[in-house]
């Protein structure tokens, strides 16, 4: 599975970089994330409830970053793991450029199916991949927009819903990429037509 | 299989309480999608609620203008009803040509449609004739159920219980079938309704939508000519080993030529 995507997003590159760093903003923003849990400062390991249609599993990725450029780019691997059916591996390079007073994030995804799990064909998984990767932006950018609108106003804003953290050093965006990786496991179950 | 437990529900209330009550909960009705997808252990609900066994979900109705379904009635009744053949024959003969025989046997209209599946047929009616979905809870209008992939407009613990279908002046059904699943890779449904001629595609993207470019065309000539000029846009559309998105686009086109042909 190939991918790619660009996305828009109305806050500074540095504030979506931090952002993309923050495992509790990410945990809110990946659809059906339950956990994100940083092992070093490179890997995090993300635990998702993937349901589309009747299918509905946990799955646990495992993501590594590296290249990284702060706040410019990085690249992530991610690997998937659905238990004795099979496993996918995929990376993905992303990257934030300044557009006026916005940061476009683009991203090319590769990814790879392994085991039993490559023998079942899917037509559903660009679909969903698509579909993940939208919930994850429109999430993230309200996330965003959340903390954007608490700065402007000078007076005693409303507590925002997630507090951004400090950029911490290069742990990265692209767990909702493993959140992908591992939907597109589950995807690939679905029966084969 | 992973284990649940297994509710026979014997009336429609009873289903809905059991799903309220258990919010881990699956409704099945034919199981043509759920059982398999339970026994690729690629869901763990933790009870099953059987549909299948409510006398009240059954039975095929005609009154006036209006073919009702009940969303029990499997697709080898609809395929066989004598009064859907005369009423809306393309859809006795969607529903004849829906998977193979063990599916039609098994599968029924309101589990097809509550599942949403990209490449279902019933979708396509659905929209095409402008029918009504009955549930439980409401009403809700065929052009406002279908939400996206595998999504509707269904509460979780909403009941599909039966489809209302108005007769159309003319329709037909053209699929071009997946040859091992027959699973629609593209499916057109034409018809010619009260409310003019609606154009609904079905397997291309990841729900089924309204072709507004053919209806346009055709509204001002239901003739295959009118639609020459008219590209589906592969944008948005399916792509995947069976057939690109682009293939796609162009068996729409295909298809909906063949649908309006077929109207005669």
């Amino acid at each position: 599975m190939d991918m790619s995507g660009e996305y828009r997003i109305p806050a500074p590159r540095e504030r979506v970089w931090a952002a993309l760093n923050d495992p509790e903003i990410l945990r809110q923003a990946i659809p059906g994330c339950e956990s994100v849990t940083k092992t070093s400062d490179t890997d995090m390991e993300a635990a998702v409830t993937a349901a589309v249609g009747p299918v509905k599993a946990r799955f646990k990725g495992k993501v590594t970053l590296s290249d990284i450029n702060p706040p410019e780019s990085y690249t992530i691997t991610g690997e998937g793991t659905g238990g004795a059916a099979g496993f996918a591996k995929g990376s993905a390079q992303v990257s934030l450029r300044e557009d006026g007073a916005d940061t476009v994030m683009t991203y090319v995804v590769k990814a790879n199916v392994g085991g039993k799990l490559a023998q079942i064909g899917s037509r559903l998984i660009d679909g969903t991949a698509k579909k993940m990767a939208d919930e994850f932006f429109t999430r993230f950018v309200a996330l965003s927009s959340v903390e954007t609108t608490t700065e402007a106003a000078t007076a005693p804003a409303p507590t925002p819903a997630v507090a951004l953290a400090e950029p911490s050093r290069g742990i990265p965006t692209a767990v909702w990429i493993s959140g992908l990786v591992v939907a597109v496991l589950a995807v690939l179950y679905l029966m084969n037509r | 299989m992973y284990e649940f437990s297994y509710h026979k529900a014997s009336s429609v209330a009873e289903a809905a309480g059991l799903i309220a009550s258990h919010p881990d909960a699956k409704l099945m009705s034919g199981g043509q999608t759920l059982i398999p997808t339970l026994k690729q252990r690629l869901a763990a609900p933790s009870d099953v609620i059987d549909l299948s066994k409510i006398a009240e979900l059954k039975g095929i109705k005609v009154a006036g203008n209006v073919v009702t379904i009940g969303a029990g009635t499997l697709h080898a009744e609809v395929a066989a009803s004598k009064d859907v053949q005369a009423a809306i024959p393309a859809l006795a003969a969607l529903a004849g040509n829906i998977g193979d025989a063990q599916v039609r046997n098994r599968g029924t209209l309101g589990g097809s449609i509550a599942n949403n599946d990209p490449a279902a047929d019933y979708p396509g009616a659905v929209v095409a004739l402008g029918a009504t979905v009955i549930t439980n809870k409401r009403r809700i209008a065929g052009d406002d159920f279908f939400t996206g992939m595998f999504e509707t407009a269904l509460e979780a613990d909403e009941i599909v219980t039966a489809v209302e279908f108005p007769k159309a002046e003319k329709a037909n059904y053209q699929k071009f079938p997946n040859p091992a699943s027959r699973y629609a890779m593209v499916g057109a449904f034409v018809a010619k309704t009260a409310s003019g001629v609606r154009v609904a595609i079905t397997g291309a993207g990841p729900t089924v939508f309204r072709w507004n470019d053919a209806e346009a065309a055709l509204s001002k000539s239901l003739t295959a000519a009118a639609l020459d000029g008219v590209k589906a846009s592969a944008d948005n559309l399916n792509s995947d080993i069976h057939a690109s998105a682009d293939y796609r686009a162009h068996l729409i086109g295909v298809l909906a030529k063949r649908a309006v042909v077929a109207l005669g």
